[in-house]
């Protein structure tokens, strides 16, 4: 209470002086030089809003130091709070160091006053609240936290003509406080201003000051926010300008969001998801806004539609013929497997376009759809037919490898699918959910086979290739007939689901191509086993069963399922492509982004692969990727990896890799 | 003194060496030229043998990391495949080459033997 007593002492200084307390300026002779001991808050801020305009008139001029402040204590807490701060904050400044002033110093003491030493008298002292004031003093104390020491003189100018020049003052502490006063926020100051303003109307003459002060503020500050409601706050952080949450429009926006999500998922390639994703959420986001249905019906296929064969063009042409089987051949969820084969077997599509009539919305945005890609993709089959030979029958071989396990499973699959079918809702979002994984990991789970694909892909060497597609073209003719049954069984499952359907093209435009894959991946087979391990299983069983010619479908597309192919999360890339290129990136750019990625990500994995080989073991180590990091210029013999890695990466990680010895012959991480 | 003298011999084995490479890619320029009916500029075949020779110290440094990769003292043709891989046709011309020595090897020790 002493303090309590001391600050309202400081605060009401001008008020007591005023008149309120006759004791004022005793006490202020008393406490001067006390509270410069106790380095008191004597802060303006602590003013009680108590006293009437005139008291801290009064209060100033039995001042000795520092007549400043004083002011209107009212008006200066009103200037404070109006924020421009300048003045308020000067003022609180000026009035800090009025009340420091207790003493005859002048200024001097508060210049070597830092303002923490300030800020901490602020949090010391419990600011005064009057029953009758708004709790305008934490405004204070917070704004004056924030002022500067080179304003107090100015404020200290400015508030001994205060009254009547507060929009002088205002001005002028503007002008000052301008530059550092941007911190400030001008709506809390105006709604505090707001606060004070009819408590200050009511009690000091000067109703004028604060809403001229106000103005004024507004005009320098450029401030155009009006001011928010009068409420109170102390010291809480402002709501600021939230509104009241709208249960159903979150209902509303959760539903579009999982709508939109199965639409991407099953309108789009993967490639093309994130590309599309943007275009379907902006026009499916008014259908969806009105629509509280769980399944979107058609009416978005128009407007999807449209944009996806907008998109379509664009994607398919940019896809290489390797993109084409990773789209087309996921090796998981049938679902992703619509999409993906949609996307593949554009040449044969169109026939199965009127099939694509089934009761799950999916399938509806996904029969627009699919006319679309059969155009765009046999276009592109034939130019990359023309290219050369062995590039499609590499992409195609691709193809066939990851569609070969579907093959495999048909026959399984045609049951999972009916099931599938009466599951609508879960389809769907297992389906998206797949789609999208495989979409993203397709490429990746690839890399056993694509290794081979991927290099032959880079250096299209008629040599290289003429070797591969001769022993291709024998296993083909064998391969075919094995592949006949598993299209008649897939072709038997047509009328349940599309996705037989789409399998049963896949199929057919993997099957000449299906051999092929098999010794490309024979090769790569043995180094991938170490690189990924599911994918190289996957291709082993897929490699293997065409050669019996009647594959096990059931084990193999059951197992299928849960694997998902390792992938980096196209969000993850959009992220990281933009903070670093710091511009607004197109979505076609990201997915080339993400093919180059994924291209490079494969290539790196088969070195680290063939490093390892090198050394004659079977377990990637450090040493591998020590070798790797040189040959990629990244460690030399001035930038040792160790560097590199206290450099880039977290403390955690460093401290799994570099070991440290510590004390009594401990090593960290023990070896 | 001894390591300026050891230096200097080195730069002088440097500029030789570089002779002899800025020669032979000349010669193969010249050859190239005569094949393709185009033109070959000085300044070309020069930045043709800089850069091969700059690209031989590299390979110098992978193949002695390799060969220490898999805890050798000598470097292999294996090395040498490592190094080869990323162009594809380049690593499958070498293979046969390399598949040709081993062969032509194995006959050498066969006819040793007899």
């Amino acid at each position: 209470m002493d303090n309590g007593a001391r600050l309202r002492a400081d605060g009401g200084r001008p008020v007591r002086a005023g008149g309120c307390d006759g004791q004022g300026p005793l006490r202020r002779g008393q406490e001067g030089p006390g509270r410069e001991r106790r380095g008191a808050a004597g802060l303006g801020p602590i003013l009680s809003p108590l006293c009437p305009g005139t008291s801290p008139r009064a209060a100033e001029a039995p001042r000795s130091g520092a007549p400043r402040r004083a002011g209107p204590r009212q008006p200066s807490e009103a200037v404070a709070l109006a924020g421009a701060g300048a003045g308020g904050v000067e003022q609180k400044g000026a009035g800090r160091t009025t009340l420091l002033k207790q003493r005859p110093t002048a200024l001097p003491d508060l210049d070597n006053e830092t303002p923490r030493v300030m800020l901490k008298r602020i949090i010391r002292t419990q600011p005064q609240v009057s029953p009758l004031a708004p709790r305008i003093s934490t405004h204070e104390e917070t704004e004056e936290a924030r002022s500067e020491l080179p304003s107090r003189r100015v404020s200290s100018m400015g508030e001994m003509q205060l009254p009547d020049l507060v929009p002088e003052n205002t001005s002028i502490a503007a002008f000052h406080m301008t530059k550092k006063r941007k911190k400030l926020s001008i709506s809390e100051f105006e709604r505090a201003a707001d606060k004070r303003l009819p408590q200050n109307q009511g009690k000091f003459g000067k109703s004028s000051l604060p809403s001229s002060f106000y103005r004024s503020l507004r005009i320098s500050l450029g401030s155009l926010i009006p001011p928010d409601t009068v409420e109170k706050r102390g010291l809480l952080r402002r709501p600021k300008y939230r509104k009241a949450i709208d249960m159903e429009a979150f209902e509303g926006g959760v539903e579009q969001n999982m709508l939109k999500r199965k639409a991407q998922d099953y309108l789009v390639d993967s490639q093309t998801a994130s590309g599309i994703q943007t275009a379907l959420l902006a026009s499916d986001a008014e259908i969806m806004l009105s629509n509280t249905e769980l399944f979107v019906q058609p009416q978005l296929d128009e407007q999807s539609q449209n944009k996806l064969s907008a998109l379509e063009p664009q994607l398919s042409d940019s896809k290489t013929s390797a993109q084409r089987s990773k789209i087309s051949a996921p090796e998981e969820a049938r679902l992703a497997g619509l999409v993906s084969s949609v996307g593949t077997n554009k040449g044969r599509t169109q026939r199965y376009s009127k099939d694509f009539i089934l009761d799950c919305e999916h399938i509806d945005r996904m029969s627009p759809v699919s006319p679309e890609p059969p155009a765009n993709q046999q276009e592109e089959k034939q130019r990359h037919s023309q290219q050369s030979n062995p590039m499609e029958q590499l992409s195609g071989s691709e193809e066939v490898v990851v569609g070969t396990p579907e093959h495999h499973a048909n026959s399984g699959y045609s049951e999972h699918l009916e099931k599938k079918l009466s599951k609508k809702a879960e389809l769907e979002i297992s389906a998206a959910e797949d789609a999208r994984a495989e979409a993203e990991m397709a490429p990746s789970a690839e890399e056993g086979i694509a290794e081979g694909g991927v290099e032959h892909q880079g250096s299209p060497d008629a040599g290289v290739e003429a070797g591969s597609v001769g022993r291709r073209s024998h296993a083909f003719s064998s391969e075919k007939s094995g592949l006949k049954p598993l299209e008649e069984a897939v072709e038997q499952a047509d009328d349940q689901a599309d996705e037989l359907e789409d399998q049963a093209i896949t199929i057919e435009l993997d099957g000449p191509e299906e051999e092929p894959t098999e010794d490309e991946a024979e090769d790569p087979e043995s180094e991938g086993k170490k690189t990924i391990a599911a994918a190289a299983e996957v291709f082993a069983v897929s490699q293997r069963s065409p050669l019996q010619a009647k594959p096990v479908p059931k084990s193999s597309g059951a197992s299928r399922r849960k694997t998902r192919e390792p992938a980096v999360a196209s969000s993850l890339i959009k992220k990281i492509f933009s903070h670093y290129v710091k511009m607004p990136v197109a979505r076609d750019a990201f997915k080339i982004v993400e093919k180059c990625s994924e291209r490079y990500f494969k290539q790196l994995s088969s070195d680290l692969e063939a490093y390892t080989t090198h050394a004659g073991r079977k377990t990637v180590e450090m040493a591998d990727l020590e070798v790797l990091m040189r040959r990629q210029g990244l460690v030399t013999d001035k930038m040792p990896l160790r560097v590199l890695i206290e450099r880039y990466l977290p403390l955690e990680y460093r401290k799994v890799l570099i070991p440290v010895a510590v004390s009594g012959n401990k090593v960290i991480p023990c070896k | 003194a001894m390591e300026a003298a050891g230096a200097e011999e080195r730069a002088l084995l440097t500029q030789r060496l570089k002779a002899a490479v800025h020669y032979t890619v000349g010669c193969l320029c010249q050859d190239v030229a005569e094949d393709k009916d185009v033109q070959f500029s000085k300044q070309t075949i020069a930045a043709i043998s800089e850069i091969t020779f700059r690209q031989c110290e590299t390979f110098a440094k992978d193949l002695e990391m390799f060969a220490r990769h898999a805890k050798r003292s000598t470097v292999t043709t294996e090395d040498v495949k490592l190094l080869a891989r990323r162009s594809t046709s380049l690593l499958k011309y070498i293979t046969q080459k390399s598949e040709e020595i081993t062969s032509s090897n194995m006959e050498q020790k066969e006819k040793k033997k007899k």
